[in-house]
């Protein structure tokens, strides 16, 4: 195993470590072998041959984050804006949260709620301390990566626009943040665990996750809504509910110091803006034990409820899916797509953000007036609803138990059609259609009734997605590999290329609004092009499957 | 010699309303093999994981080493070797750097740890995968990973949970052997397993657990007297309350037959 720079830099800190009754040591040895695992990301699989293992494998995530550098520079122009420190500030620490508490929710969740650990290390004389510290400073190190990834060049830029204390001042308040950020995560993870059982439990954690993409979204609008914009100068007016949007903590720190303006509001926000972040970190500290403890719920299956066959749903599902094997694969995929906690873990996250951003688009533009919406045509933001179809197609293919794929080549299986169509199909039914109706409904209220055919093209434009993400997307079967190939680099670029399909469905539709009786011509398309590729998707071979 | 290495007293522990431990209560002396041995969901890996401080909650004493393990000192756990269940690892780890990973855990030196490890890999006949991946070990070079990761510290007290699972009848033999050996030299071994001839031969003594409870507690012979069986599966079967073996195959196999 290789001694990682990281860690070295960490040596530094040991004193601090000991001092909170952290074994510095064997926090240290577990740091090393995590680091270690995560950078061996490659299917095992497929590389027996240990011999050559010198040299070690760059981490996978590492390679991921030019995509945050990428973001990064969208930063840039809040912090060359002007000097209206407390708003641009303010955005600015918004965006850089959004980011940050969305990778957290999805990509870290997964290693504060790990159980595995419980089962290795506590039988081995580690304290639980050192255990979930060791977690914390893992989740850290890949944080302050994507800090710095994220921050690092806008950072820069602002030193040589507004000087060595605007930089030091961000660089305090982004590491601020990151503190809270990990420490609101964790609380609100043990808030959960301590208070719910079972099945229960692993539902109300998916919930939360929602939730927490939601308010960050809200929360980001709200911040642009507390300024006005009069004459191209923006105004702040400072209300209660600010007090809730924390990037204005940092922004008035900003404000405050660099323009020397102590008003009573920005002392505030500055107080919390150190008194929160401490504070949080502490009480999960002070609970950590508990938080390890909770975990264990997480691997007890509740009490099994004996699901009852649903006579209505068994009739649909004999329309949906005509053969039998096909009705098979529907039922295996849908009950893992609700039972499997990585799935769930990754996948539902994407499912809150594609209901909210249709809407803030729409909210967006529906600065001028209510009447003036329902003539508009910004019912085509539902494309939005789509982008999290290549994603979730992505995911469909892992598992955590992705061993039991084995199952797929032992039985007899004659062609690996109703494998995937089954598949598909429950995922477009189960995942997707109730994001589709509760945007409609909302939509139908909004625009009215004569939206109905374009709603009903934008379905039949999401199924033919569906199929094209499966054509263009790497064929394996479905839930057959471990998550750990999922963080794979490759499938960003993909994403982002098949997410130009949506602005070019989008795209048709719009234009075909133009046209009187446009929108059936597009939706006589779609379909078309649905029932074509339909047909053709699926003939996947086994030989095509094995080489990938 | 007559010390007591492990007490338990009382101990009760349920999931929920589902109760899996009734009051089990039985001491440990050093140098004993305990046969632990119960049916499926008896309650046997439970107890075994509450001493271990892998589960919690539960009511009634554990003592370890002459103290209670409930009092937040995790340091008996040093003198611990665990053979779990379910064999969870770090599989994305080579054999080498998972035991050297293990042994500095229990506080050796990694350079010593490697050593140690490596020439009892290659005593159990697994020596040529020490520098692969773990996820591409078979089931038995897993599990003799697993039984080598519980012994590099020399531990006093050993838990093996199923240990045998998956060796192949000659490394069964080596692992024997060693048990045996390693009670000559003073360790206390608590074994479960539920193959019945493998525990009837080594155990010192055999506790059986049913339904949370402890049915029988004696050595082999003393059980046989209280029981009119001979072999102690027959002893399993009989003080289980278990006679329908034949019939319920028979009634299997016609209901596989159905098609």
């Amino acid at each position: 195993m290789q001694d990682y720079r990281t860690l070295k830099l960490l040596d530094h800190f040991e004193r601090v470590f000991n001092s909170f009754g952290v074994d510095y040591k064997v926090m240290r040895k577990l740091l090393q072998v995590k680091l270690t695992m995560d950078g061996r990301r490659v299917p095992t699989i497929f590389s027996q041959n240990a011999k050559k293992e010198n040299k070690e494998k760059n981490n996978q995530y590492i390679k991921s984050l030019w995509v945050y550098v990428l973001f990064g520079l969208f930063l840039i122009p809040f912090v060359l804006m002007g000097d209206n420190y407390l708003f641009q500030m303010s955005l600015f620490y918004g965006i850089f949260t959004f980011f940050v508490m969305t990778s957290m929710i999805s990509d870290f969740s997964s290693v504060l709620l790990d159980i595995r650990d419980r089962n290795i290390l506590f039988p081995k004389p580690v304290s639980r301390k050192t255990i979930s510290t060791a977690k914390m400073v893992h989740v850290t190190i890949y944080l302050s990566f994507l800090t710095i990834a994220l921050a690092g060049i806008p950072l820069i830029v602002g030193l040589f626009k507004n000087g060595p204390l605007f930089f030091l001042l961000a660089a305090v308040n982004i590491i601020l943040i990151d503190l809270l950020v990990v420490g609101l995560t964790a609380l609100i993870y043990l808030s959960i665990l301590r208070f719910f059982d079972g099945e229960k439990l692993k539902d109300i954690i998916n919930y939360v996750q929602i939730g927490l993409s939601l308010m960050i979204m809200v929360g980001y609008q709200l911040l642009i809504r507390s300024f006005e914009f009069i004459d191209l100068t923006v105004s702040f007016q400072p209300k209660w509910w600010q007090v809730f949007i924390f990037p204005m903590w940092y922004g008035a720190n900003m404000e405050m110091l660099l323009k020397g303006a102590f008003e009573p509001v920005y002392l505030l926000f500055s107080a919390l803006s150190l008194l929160i972040p401490i504070l949080s970190i502490w009480i999960y500290m002070k609970f950590t034990g508990t938080f390890e403890q909770s975990l264990q719920k997480l691997a007890y299956q509740g009490k099994a409820k004996v699901t009852k066959q649903n006579k209505a749903g068994q009739i649909l599902l004999n329309i949906i899916c005509r053969s039998p094997e096909e009705r098979a694969f529907f039922r295996f995929a849908g009950r893992m797509m609700k039972n499997e906690r990585d799935f769930k873990l990754k996948a539902y996250p994407s499912l809150g953000f594609s209901i909210v951003i249709p809407f803030i688009f729409i909210i967006n533009t529906l600065r001028e007036d209510f009447a003036q919406l329902s003539d508009s045509k910004s019912y085509i933001t539902i494309y939005f609803s789509l982008i999290i179809i290549p994603t979730i197609m992505i995911l469909l293919k892992h598992s955590g138990k992705y061993k039991g794929a084995f199952i797929y080549r032992v039985a007899p299986l004659k062609s690996l059609k109703p494998v995937f169509s089954g598949t598909i199909k429950a995922f477009i039914i189960k995942l997707y259609l109730p994001v589709y109706f509760m945007l409609s409904a909302l939509f139908l209220f909004l625009f009215g009734a004569g939206i109905l055919p374009n709603l009903i093209a934008v379905f039949i434009s999401a199924c033919l997605y569906a199929v094209i993400c499966f054509m263009v997307l790497k064929k394996a079967l479905p839930f057959s590999e471990s998550f750990d190939e999922y963080s794979q680099n490759g499938n960003s670029a993909i994403i982002f290329g098949l997410m130009l399909f949506v602005a070019l469905l989008a795209g048709l539709h719009f234009a075909s609004t133009f046209l009187p009786y446009g929108i059936y011509l597009y939706l006589g398309i779609c379909s078309i092009g649905l029932v074509i590729s339909w047909r053709l998707a699926f003939n996947v071979t086994w030989e095509k499957i094995i080489k990938g | 010699m007559e010390d007591v290495i492990l007490e338990i007293s009382d101990l009760r522990k349920n999931y929920g309303p589902k109760s899996v431990l009734n009051g089990v209560s039985f001491q440990v002396k050093r140098g004993e093999i305990i046969g632990y041995i119960g049916p499926n969901g008896a309650g046997k890996s439970t107890t075994v994981k509450i001493m271990l401080g892998i589960e919690d909650d539960y009511s009634g004493q554990v003592n370890i080493f002459g103290r209670d393990i409930s009092d937040g000192d995790i340091e008996y756990k040093r003198k611990i070797g665990y053979v779990p269940e379910i064999a969870e690892v770090y599989d994305n780890l080579t054999g080498q750097e998972y035991l050297t990973f293990v042994g500095e855990l229990y506080g050796l030196d990694s350079g010593f740890a490697s050593d140690k490890a490596k020439s009892l890999m290659e005593l159990f006949g697994v020596g040529e995968v020490y520098h692969s991946r773990i996820a591409s070990y078979s089931k038995g070079m897993r599990q003799k990973l697993l039984i080598i990761s519980s012994l590099l510290h020399n531990p006093e007290l050993l838990f093996f949970d199923e240990p045998i699972n998956g060796l192949d009848a000659n490394s069964v033999m080596i692992f024997k052997e060693i048990m045996a050996q390693l009670a000559v030299q003073g360790k206390t071994i608590f074994y479960s397993s539920h193959i019945m001839d493998v525990v009837e031969k080594i155990s010192s003594r055999i506790i059986l657990l049913h339904d949370g409870r402890i049915a029988a507690d004696g050595t082999f012979d003393e059980l046989k007297q209280q029981n009119t069986e001979g072999s102690l599966e027959q002893i399993f079967n009989q003080l289980t309350g278990f006679s329908e073996h034949k019939e319920l195959g028979a009634r299997f196999v016609s209901v596989v037959r159905e098609m």
